[in-house]
């Protein structure tokens, strides 16, 4: 399973980043950066950053 | 964009017939992105305020806003020194991190229906009498019981909430030290709702939003009874006036463009959240929100310093011509860019699904049982239309529509 951000909705909040900021983070632009992997012990916050993102951009793709 | 300061407007925010929704900001805006203002930059226009609202450099600036008014101990100056609001770094991700689960939107959906029930409840009170104080017989006590469903508190007990809530609000007028002798009692009384809230929940844990609070554990670390209890009162302190305000700006906006009413009251389930979202962009009851700015950083042709106050205008940025068409009216079916209503970053309001959810529900369930509403002539009274703003009280006429069009639940 890889994480998606739909980058039209995106709008560079940076919740997710509080949330699993193992996967997430804002560069010094303030602009969102990611990474599309993450082991399946980080699940649970990835869904809390999906949940938390004010806008709803982020997704989660491939085989559950 | 080469400006020279002077033909950086300037705006008097304290002048007593200073107005957000007015042809001065409004002209302001469209003659440059920012303003002088006599207590700090104004940021005006979208693409700014969207950028600038974000930004690292900055943080949240009311954290000394009990001290600037000279309040400088006491239980809500502890209270405010310790809340989401102006904590920073860390501290304030790692309280965020351990509370937002409780606000998932899965979890506040599934009250959508209660929500709908309660709108309801309220209108059969007065639908027969043809007119309604909208802040009593509705937006407050509306405001009020969602709290009391989210925290589950006994709805009956909503008058002293309201109550205590309103008292509290006060702290944020600029009279705050006038009447910190009743807003600390306030506290303190909201303080043992939040004490018993807790202290019940970790004895009977049920399947509800406080549980959620008292049970988030991340990594072994969870909210301490203080934080809890800090947390508590803030949703209540936060989301009270708010909500109330933010309803009777809508009700305001709709009775403008009675057209558009009549469409939500067609399509509700279609338009709720587009109505919420429309009356929070051309009447948000956040008027500003204020930043510190922490860095020195460059942005356009602004040099911003450490210490420096920044206002981001939600009205004018949310009406702004260059990415708004018919920018100043509600339009249920255009494909709008997002509002900053609620903020932005890391500050982002943390309610804000709870806040539309409820919206969404009490909006719809209004269209499709009212029409024709009205202003009662001399019946409406506002607060200043700065800082947040809404009625204090909005006498409204309306006819009772015939048929109810559609369930919106």
């Amino acid at each position: 399973m890889k994480v998606w951000v739909d980058r039209n909705i995106c709008d560079n909040h940076g919740q997710c980043a509080i949330a699993a900021p193992e996967n997430f983070w804002l560069d010094a632009e303030g602009v969102l950066q990611y990474k599309e992997d993450f082991p399946d012990s980080d699940l649970e916050y990835i869904e809390d950053a999906m949940d938390v993102c004010p806008v709803q951009a982020i997704f989660l793709k491939g085989e559950q | 964009m080469p400006t020279t300061t002077d033909t950086v407007p300037y705006l008097d925010i304290s002048a007593s017939d200073f107005a957000m929704a007015s042809e001065a900001v409004r002209d302001a805006r469209d003659a440059h992105w920012f303003a002088r203002t006599n207590y700090g930059i104004a940021v005006l226009s979208y693409e700014d305020v969207s950028t600038l609202m974000k930004s690292p450099r900055m943080i949240q600036g009311s954290a000394r806003w009990p001290q600037h008014h000279g309040v400088h101990d006491g239980l809500f100056h502890d209270w405010w020194a310790k809340n989401l609001l102006v904590l920073e770094g860390e501290d304030h991700h790692r309280i965020r991190r351990l509370a937002n689960p409780a606000f998932s939107p899965r979890k506040i959906k599934a009250l959508g229906g209660r929500f709908d029930e309660l709108a309801h409840e309220l209108i059969d009170q007065w639908i027969d009498n043809g007119e309604v104080e909208f802040v009593e017989g509705f937006a407050a006590p509306f405001a009020t019981r969602v709290l009391c469903i989210m925290l589950g508190i006994d709805e009956k007990e909503w008058p002293t909430i309201n109550r205590l809530a309103s008292t509290v609000g006060a702290a944020l007028g600029v009279n705050i030290k006038e009447e910190i002798g009743a807003i600390d009692a306030a506290l303190e009384e909201l303080h043992r709702y939040a004490d018993q809230l807790i202290s019940d929940r970790q004895q009977n844990p049920k399947d509800d939003f406080v549980t959620r609070l008292v049970d988030a554990n991340r990594d072994g670390d969870s909210l301490s009874d203080a934080q809890l209890q800090n947390l508590l009162v803030l949703l209540i302190f936060g989301g009270m006036d708010t909500t109330r305000n933010q309803l009777g700006l809508a009700i305001q906006s709709f009775i403008r463009q009675p057209h558009q009413w009549e469409l939500l009251a067609e399509r509700p389930q279609e338009l709720a959240a587009p109505a919420v979202e429309e009356s929070l962009r051309v009447n948000p009851t956040t008027r500003w929100v204020t930043r510190e700015v922490v860095e020195t950083f460059q942005h356009k042709d602004l040099t911003f310093c450490p210490g420096d106050t920044v206002h981001m205008f939600t009205y004018a940025s949310g009406t702004d011509p260059k990415v708004f068409t018919d920018p100043t009216r509600i339009n249920l079916e255009a494909d709008r860019k997002p509002h900053y209503a609620f903020g932005g970053g890391i500050h982002h309001c943390l309610g804000h699904f709870v806040a539309r959810s409820d919206m969404q529900a009490a909006l719809p369930a209004l269209a499709t049982r009212l029409t024709n509403l009205r202003i009662v002539a001399g019946g409406d009274e506002w607060m200043p239309d700065s800082g947040n703003t809404g009625p204090v009280r909005l006498n409204i006429a309306f006819d009772k529509r015939a048929t109810v069009t559609a369930n919106s639940g």
